[in-house]
This record gives structure tokens, C-alpha cells and sequence, in this order.
């Protein structure tokens, strides 16, 4: 669940912003002003996906929060909101750090669907990065290399084409190495389909993936089977 | 902060010309020190010079310092507009497009409600300032001040939801206390005093509002409040339009600047004052209107 920080000292907008994104299945919590969002925001957790951030606030304004926290190092996605819509009011929202400028009155509409812009491209780039090695080029171990991008799979002295879903399904695992993947992860966050499709298709994904790169197809020790839940990928020099 | 540097180069600028027209001055009288008729035409010239010079300057810093108020007055105004129909808007839509239990819903109607009557009153604001800038002579008929008094306490109480014993009223035994003037308007100046007395008295207000007569042919109304009260150098420009106090713990409260304006120009337009006071920050204001008595013939 993604978690929205809203800084809004106006009670109604911020009860009306939160009443709205929790029925979008987001988290919200609301500060009243500047210090207490810096309070919240510079804590040490980053447990923030996104910010509203109102810019007229008592004390510390928008503008002076969004370029503190940009000057502390929090690229927090900040989506600024304020009566003030004047051309330089925008630009002044951007240079002190905004990620997108909304005036009021706004759209309910538009304002949640630059919200999710923020959140998933957020959730874009932290894939990009956990996923910086293996998205890139390719992946070696033990003798064996996935290259994601030509799609092929050279093991034992063989090389194979890899369809879009299996090289997909190859790229999850190896990025989540050593963790349990359950199948319903596999189908909505790595296929985009939907949940209630029917899970063994994944199985015959396995099974052909393992010719390719076990040893012992049949006694698998690099893709295998997490009773229950789904498959991991285990580095074999770990197994050793 | 760019209006600060520009007058305060304005004013460098006024006494750089000013010292120059000086040494000039001082140099004239030195090379016409025998005969008297250009020395004097001189001399007067000169004095002329620097006087308009020094009126110049007071007027151009002056219309700065206007300007500045007018753009923090667009700002405030702006936002006060803004915020409410934000508001109005977000739940409307809200109603529209989810499923609201009848409790959520009876509550989004009671803020949207609060949010269309702070529009009305910003809006009321602005056009009354207006109205009573461009009529400066106000209908006349007798108004009987305690009357009045005690209707806006009143009205104060009901409209911003306060314990019935926050707002004390003393009012004279004898007999009814009259003054000439607009009915409607001196209910404005007494509604904008108690209006400010609540908003700057924070969570649990106590107001007093005393009507009494000081002098035979004075009448005073007086509001005090326990509030945050005012800086003493400001206690004077207050009353200046678009004018905000300005002092720390004071940016949660938000306004037109508007308020004290039309309190001072109908009570000028009724041949009256009104005078502030405060001990300083967070000890309170008292806000005196005075104006002169209408007695029985």
C-alpha cells in the first residue's frame, strides 16, 4: 500500500484529500504545517511514496519545505498545490524541488491521477535500480549467462532463445534472488495479468527454463520449488 | 524584500541629490556673498529644489509601501477566494463519484456549508470596502447604541459556535444611549470588531464589549479582548487597508486586511474614531469606537 503524506493546514482540504485517498486504497497522513512535514519527512524512515505539499502554509512554506528536503538529499515525488497559480508561482514550485504543480481549485479527478503518475514512476525507478545490473546487459553464474536484452540463455555450452515472458520471468527471479516468489506475484507484477488466470501456466515456464539451465532438470538446485508458495532462484555457488 | 531594497535606493538616492543641492547652495552664497538680489533668488531656488526633492521622495516611498500591501492583499484575497470553492469543489466531487454513508455525507455538507459562508464573507468584505470608500456620507437616523451592541454580541456568539458567557456585555442603566448614523453600517464596524476579537483570541475567547458615555456627548463602544494582542508600532497602521499585523505565532490567521479599514472609514464618516490598544503581544487588544452622542432635543 502506498503511503501519501498530505501538508495542508486548511482542515477541509486536507480531511476532504484523505477521506478521498484512502478510498483509493492509499495511506494518508496529514500535517498541519511546515515543520511538522519536515518533521515526518526528514525522520530517518523514508515511509512516504509521495507528499501533497501546500504552498500558503503557516511558518515554513511550500517552497521552503520541497527545497529543504530536496538540500537533505529526500527525492520524495512532491506533488505542490496552492491557490497561487501565476506562471512564476509555478516555476518558482519547480526550482524549489516539485515533481508536478497543481493549482487550486483543482480536479479531484486530475489530482489522483497525478498522484499515481508520482507513485508509479517512483515505483519505476525503484526497479530501475534494484534491478540495475540484470536490466542492463547480462547476468553470469556458475558458468551460465542470461542476456536479458539479446533474450538468450548460453548454459552448458548451448545457447537458447528466451520468449518476452520467460526472459520477464527469468529477470524477477534472478532480481530477487534467494526469495520466495509466489505465483500470484509472477503473473500480476512480472506478466501484468490478471490474478484468477489459471497458475499452472507458470509451472510449464519452469519446467523449460530448468532444461535450459539446470544441470539435473529434474532434481532442480537453481530454480526451485518453494512448497506452497512459488519458486526462488538460487545461486548455485550459494548452494555449495 | 525587492520593495524594501527599491525604496530604500529611492531614499539613498533623495539624500545623495539633497546634499548635492546643499553644497551648490553653500557654493552660491559664497560667490554671490556681495550683492543681495541673486544671493536670495538663489537661496530660495535651491530651497525650493530640496523641499520638492524631499516631497518626492516621501511620495514614492509611500506608493511603494502602498504597492506592497496591495500584493500581499492580492494574495491574501486570492487565497480566501480560493480555498473555500477548493474546498466546495473537492467534496462535491467527492459525493459524486464514491459511495458516502449518510453520517460522512451529513458532514460533508456541514463543511461545504462553512466553506460557502467564508466565501460570502470575503466577498462582503471586499464590497464593502468599496461601498464605504465611495460614500462618505452615511444615511442618518437615530441608533440606539446598547441596542445595537447587544444584537451583534449576539449574532457573534451564535456564529462562531461560543460558550454563552464569552462574550460579556456592559451596557449603561440609564436611559438608552443614541447616536446619528446608518443602523446597518455601525453594525458592521461593531460585527468586524467582535469578528477580530474572537479570531485572535485562539481556542476559548473572552470578549467584554462596554458601551457607556465618557464625556455628554461622547459615546464609546469598546471591545477588548484576552488575545495575542498587537505590537504598540503597529497599533496605528492596523487600521490602514490591506494592512496585517505582522508578528510571529500570528501566520495561522488568515484575512483580507480588510476588516479594520471599513471600521475606520465609517466611523470617520460618522464624525467619529476608533483607536486601538494593546499592552503588547499576548496580552490582549482593546478596540475604543467613539462617537459623538445624539442627545433628545
Amino acid at each position: 500500500m502506498s503511503r501519501v503524506l498530505i501538508v495542508e493546514d486548511e482542515q477541509h482540504i486536507a480531511d476532504g484529500l484523505r477521506f478521498n485517498l484512502e478510498a483509493e486504497g492509499v495511506d494518508a497522513t496529514v500535517a498541519r504545517d511546515g515543520e511538522q512535514a519536515l518533521d515526518l519527512l526528514l525522520g530517518g524512515h523514508d515511509i512516504f511514496d509521495a507528499v501533497i505539499l501546500d504552498v500558503m502554509l503557516p511558518g515554513k512554506d511550500g517552497f521552503t519545505v520541497a527545497g529543504e528536503l530536496r538540500a537533505a538529499g529526500k527525492y520524495v515525488p512532491i506533488l505542490m498545490l496552492t491557490a497561487r497559480g501565476r506562471p512564476e508561482d509555478v516555476l518558482r514550485g519547480f526550482e524549489a524541488g516539485a515533481d508536478d504543480y497543481l493549482p487550486k481549485p483543482f480536479e479531484l479527478a486530475i489530482l489522483l491521477a497525478r498522484l499515481r503518475g508520482l507513485l508509479r514512476r517512483r515505483q519505476w525507478n525503484e526497479q530501475a535500480e534494484a534491478g540495475e545490473t540484470s536490466r542492463n546487459d547480462s547476468y553470469s553464474f556458475a558458468g551460465r549467462t542470461l542476456d536479458f536484452r539479446a533474450m538468450e540463455v548460453h548454459a552448458r555450452g548451448k545457447s537458447h532463445r528466451l520468449t518476452q515472458m520467460e526472459s520477464e520471468l527469468l529477470r524477477y527471479l534472478v532480481r530477487h534472488a534467494g526469495e520466495a516468489v509466489s505465483r500470484g506475484t509472477i503473473l500480476e507484477e512480472v506478466w501484468g495479468l490478471h490474478e484468477e488466470t489459471d497458475t499452472r501456466a507458470i509451472d510449464n515456464f519452469i519446467v523449460r527454463l530448468r532444461r535450459y539451465l539446470e544441470d539435473r532438470p529434474s532434481s532442480p538446485k537453481i530454480l526451485v520449488t518453494v512448497r506452497g508458495v512459488g519458486y526462488k532462484f538460487v545461486r548455485p555457488d550459494e548452494t555449495a | 524584500m525587492t520593495r524594501r531594497r527599491q525604496a530604500i535606493t529611492f531614499v539613498a538616492l533623495c539624500v545623495l541629490l539633497v546634499t548635492a543641492a546643499l553644497l551648490l547652495n553653500i557654493s552660491w552664497i559664497i560667490t554671490n556673498a556681495g550683492s543681495v538680489p541673486p544671493l536670495v533668488f538663489g537661496v530660495v531656488t535651491f530651497g525650493l529644489i530640496i523641499a520638492g526633492l524631499i516631497v518626492y521622495t516621501v511620495f514614492l516611498v509611500l506608493e511603494i509601501r502602498r504597492n506592497e500591501e496591495h500584493d500581499t492583499f492580492i494574495n491574501a484575497v486570492t487565497h480566501e477566494l480560493k480555498t473555500p470553492i477548493a474546498s466546495i469543489r473537492l467534496y462535491l466531487e467527492t459525493l459524486q463519484a464514491r459511495e458516502v454513508s449518510d453520517a460522512r455525507r451529513r458532514e460533508f455538507y456541514d463543511v461545504m456549508l462553512a466553506d460557502a459562508d467564508r466565501l460570502h464573507h470575503t466577498v462582503d468584505q471586499v464590497l464593502k470596502a468599496g461601498a464605504v470608500r465611495a460614500r462618505r456620507h452615511p444615511a442618518r437616523a437615530p441608533v440606539d447604541v446598547g441596542a445595537l451592541a447587544r444584537e451583534c454580541v449576539e449574532l457573534a456568539v451564535a456564529r462562531h459556535h461560543l460558550q454563552p458567557g464569552a462574550v460579556a456585555l456592559e451596557t449603561p442603566d440609564s436611559s438608552a444611549l443614541l447616536v446619528s448614523g446608518d443602523t446597518e453600517e455601525l453594525r458592521t464596524v461593531v460585527t468586524n470588531l467582535l469578528d477580530n476579537a474572537v479570531k485572535y483570541s485562539g481556542e476559548s475567547p473572552r470578549v467584554t464589549v462596554a458601551v457607556a458615555a465618557p464625556a455628554p456627548d461622547t459615546v464609546w463602544i469598546r471591545v477588548q479582548d484576552r488575545g495575542i494582542g498587537i505590537p504598540k508600532k503597529q497599533l496605528k497602521r492596523i487600521f490602514n487597508r490591506f494592512y496585517r499585523v505582522q508578528a510571529r505565532g500570528l501566520r495561522q490567521i488568515k484575512g483580507t486586511g480588510l476588516g479594520l479599514y471599513i471600521v475606520r472609514t465609517i466611523a470617520r464618516a460618522h464624525g467619529g474614531r476608533v483607536f486601538a490598544q494593546s499592552e503588547g503581544e499576548g496580552r490582549g487588544a482593546t478596540f475604543t469606537l467613539e462617537l459623538p452622542r445624539l442627545t433628545p432635543q
